[in-house]
């Protein structure tokens, strides 16, 4: 029932995300037609290959058109480069996905144990030292960390390729460049969500009973705290997915923000609504996982429920 | 600490990676193919679609063409030569030891014929309005075909800079876009995250990659990982690289136009003076000496003064930096100071500049110019509607003398050319008609629809390890064609 009610709101959004694209790209300046033919192009050829593409007909009877191909999986096709679009997403998607996933790895690799560390030494030396270093990472930008990491790990001390998707290890400098923002953010809410409920009764109650640290932080601090943790897992996640284009643009990652932008600024209308529909499903689909998460992580959003 | 033994492995991982990724940089290396460093991966290369600057570039490498341009820009044979039998008939005979198309199959005429009976037949190609003139192509013999026109042309052979297609392949619609076969000098090989290249004659493999982002061009060209960058990149990382001995810099000139364009049915910009004020108000000395590339020059015309049209004189002083006079023009066409008027460009960041510049240049003649950077498809959506007051922008490649015509012909307004500004002039489409380049090029020196800037200088960067190549004047990439890795 919980999933039902769930998919039928997301079909909800995704309907509404289609409609407003499909309306933005006609509201925005520039015609594929002159993109497709230049400007030299007589009134005549203009005309006829606006009726080739349909777009001569009203908008509502455009966008049912584009809908119904949709519904065959015809993403259509490039204006520019006249490949299928659904190619362009086959190679594109998963490469976001790689790096994504990547970069979430190393953000709750660091970011968590770095939050408890600090959680747990609050007001100490070491406490300040990680919110310091959490702040400084998060004050960072990608157009600044990416080269500076380039310049370090590529160019000072050869271990890793500069940029580009030849090597596996080409995936190491954007993932760093995006996890370590993706930390610090974790850290601060790890440490923040985790003092609020050291100092929680149950906690006390499991000290008293004679737990250990490590079982009383691990089995009851920690899961306690993780709803608001998995809540920015899962917000950072769907950004991720959505492509970062300014990491992807540096480290000449084919990824779908990079895509979409590109598409954007070419006006290739097909390409553009195509990634939108697939940011718009991937946020989609980690907001389910989210709350599947919510209700493994606390048997109260299970009752609710 | 469960979560150590986690990060401890992860970090293994990440050093194993590292050390696989060493592995194959020199594995890489080793093969001896040559990296180039692109900041625009080309979009199309099928030449009878391709528009953009960099599927040009690599479309004359692949392909051939039955015409060329000489360095002084007149039409000159690569595969065919021909004869103007009437003013509406053209012969071009094939070159009898021309290459045959890279899948081994002889190019003949019927080639030639089927390219451009193919082009008059797609209804989505840019190109086909460029021969919408073409009456009938007529295969003579294997060696000679025959075009006849609608109406007389006499640039019609300058026009035919199409690369020549199998015409077995047109007629099976093979895909030319992904997967091009020409006869030129390169065959494709193939096209994932790049773009593989291998000349015929020796086999040199040749990639291409495409690095948006300048910076990281330079630091992969510094740690090797690239072979050779050409232009796309700001004067001071240019001078940067200058100064790394592993590098090799070639600036040469640049025949590439940048211009202020300016709209005429703006009752200010109308007036000549306002148009003199404000090109006596920039200072294009300055600018090419402290913001661009060695081998950057001033430009009064479109066409550059190598080009067959522009030889008889250039007279560089009509745009002289001079403020007081800008500031006494703009007083003489009652204009009331300081006059405000709107610049759009790009969001590219050296166009930002440059807009900047001038910005401050003209403050000092008494123009306040107002900036607005938009993204390329909303600027150049309004350049095209006329919905600007000033624009800057760049022609590139442009050969043929045609362009006046197309620039600045009354019956040029878009769509049926690239009047955007809408000048009206009848003295000057009188001359255009009559195709007297001297007095034409004279009227537009004098009347300024362009506030003409500067031909940008071109360069190249390469690694030491890189010989047998130059930059072009216009950017193209044709010494891809002899261009050698020294073991």
């Amino acid at each position: 029932m919980f999933l039902i009610k769930k998919l039928s709101s997301f079909a909800t959004v995704i309907f509404g995300v289609l409609l407003l694209t499909f309306l933005l790209i006609h509201l925005v300046p520039g015609d594929p037609v002159e993109v497709m033919l230049g400007e030299s192009a007589s009134s005549a050829d203009r005309n006829q290959l606006r009726a080739d593409l349909g777009l001569d007909q009203p908008l509502i009877q455009q966008f049912g058109a584009y809908l119904a191909k949709l519904s065959q999986g015809d993403l259509g096709k490039s204006i520019h480069t006249k490949t299928p679009i659904i190619e362009m997403m086959k190679t594109r998607y998963p490469a976001t996905v790689k790096l994504a996933l990547l970069s979430l790895i190393i953000g709750i690799a660091l970011g968590v144990p770095m939050g408890v560390y600090a959680a747990l030494k609050v007001n100490h030396w070491q406490d300040i030292v990680v919110t310091l270093v959490s702040v400084r990472l998060s004050a960072m930008p990608a157009f600044w960390l990416g080269p500076m990491l380039m310049l370090i790990f590529a160019v000072w001390l050869g271990w890793l390729p500069v940029s580009g998707m030849e090597s596996g290890a080409s995936i190491i400098l954007p993932a760093l460049t995006l996890g370590f923002g993706l930390s610090a953010i974790l850290t601060r809410m790890t440490r923040t969500s985790l003092l609020e409920v050291l100092n929680d009764d149950y906690i006390r109650t499991a000290r008293a009973k004679g737990l250990t640290e490590q079982a009383v932080i691990l089995r009851h601090a920690l899961r306690a705290a993780l709803l608001p943790i998995i809540t920015i897992v899962g917000l950072q996640m769907g950004s991720l997915l959505a492509g970062t284009v300014i990491t992807e643009t540096i480290f000449s990652w084919d990824g779908i923000g990079r895509l979409l932008v590109e598409s954007i600024e070419k006006r290739d209308y097909p390409v553009t609504q195509a990634c939108v529909l697939i940011v718009a499903l991937s946020y989609v689909l980690v907001n389910l996982v989210t709350d599947v998460l919510y209700r493994f992580a606390d048997p109260r959003v299970r009752v609710s429920a | 600490m469960k979560a150590l033994k986690v990060l401890a492995q992860f970090c293994l991982i990440l050093l194993m990676l590292s050390t696989g990724s060493c592995t194959q940089q020199n594995s890489s290396t080793s093969s001896h193919e040559i990296v180039f460093a692109i900041g625009q991966m080309p979009l199309n290369l099928d030449p009878r679609y391709a528009t953009d600057a960099a599927s040009e570039r690599v479309n004359r490498l692949v392909y051939q063409s039955l015409v060329d341009f000489d360095t002084q820009s007149k039409p000159v044979a690569s595969l065919s030569t021909w004869v103007e039998l009437s003013p509406t008939v053209f012969r071009f005979a094939l070159n009898k030891n021309r290459a045959s198309f890279h899948n081994q199959m002889p190019l003949t005429a019927n080639d030639v014929k089927a390219t451009y009976d193919s082009l008059a037949t797609l209804k989505d190609s840019p190109n086909t309005a460029e021969f919408a003139n073409i009456k009938n192509i007529t295969v003579i013999d294997n060696d000679t075909v025959e075009f006849q026109l609608n109406q007389a042309d006499k640039h019609f052979s300058a026009k035919l800079i199409i690369g020549i297609l199998p015409a077995k392949l047109i007629a099976e619609s093979y895909d030319f876009s992904h997967s091009p076969m020409g006869n030129g000098p390169l065959k494709f090989i193939a096209w994932q995250n790049k773009l593989t290249l291998q000349r015929v004659n020796d086999g040199q493999r040749i990639s291409l990659i495409e690095v948006k982002d300048p910076t990281v061009r330079v630091l992969k060209l510094l740690h090797g990982e690239v072979d050779l960058l050409q232009g796309e990149l700001p004067p001071e990382l240019v001078k940067y690289l200058q100064t790394k001995p592993d590098v090799i810099v070639k600036t040469g000139i640049g025949a590439n136009f940048s211009y202020l364009g300016l709209n005429f049915q703006d009752p200010v910009l109308q007036k000549l003076k306002v148009r003199q004020a404000i090109s006596h108000a920039i200072d294009r000395k300055q600018i090419i000496a402290k913001a661009m590339i060695q081998h950057s020059r001033e430009a009064d015309m479109i066409l550059p003064p190598e080009h067959y049209t522009n030889q008889l004189h250039a007279d560089l002083t009509l745009n002289d930096y001079n403020p007081v006079l800008a500031k006494q023009l703009l007083q003489e066409a009652g204009v009331k100071l300081p006059l405000k008027l709107v610049y759009k460009t790009s969001t590219d960041a050296q166009r930002v500049r440059f807009a900047t510049i001038l910005q401050a240049q003209m403050a000092k003649a008494g123009i306040d110019l107002e900036i607005r950077s938009l993204d390329w498809g909303t600027f150049f959506e309004d350049v095209k509607q006329g919905n600007f007051q000033l624009y800057g922008l760049t022609w590139v490649g442009i050969k043929t003398p045609e362009i006046y015509l197309k620039a600045f012909g009354t019956h040029s307004v878009p769509p049926n050319g690239f009047n955007r500004g809408r000048y009206a002039d009848a003295e000057l489409d009188k001359q255009l008609a009559e195709e007297n380049w001297q007095a034409a090029t004279t009227r537009i020196r004098q009347q300024l629809p362009y506030v003409p800037l500067w031909y940008e200088g071109q360069f190249a960067a390469m690694s030491k390890s890189i010989t047998n190549y130059n930059a072009k004047p216009d950017g193209n990439w044709d010494d891809l064609g002899t261009i050698s890795y020294a073991h």
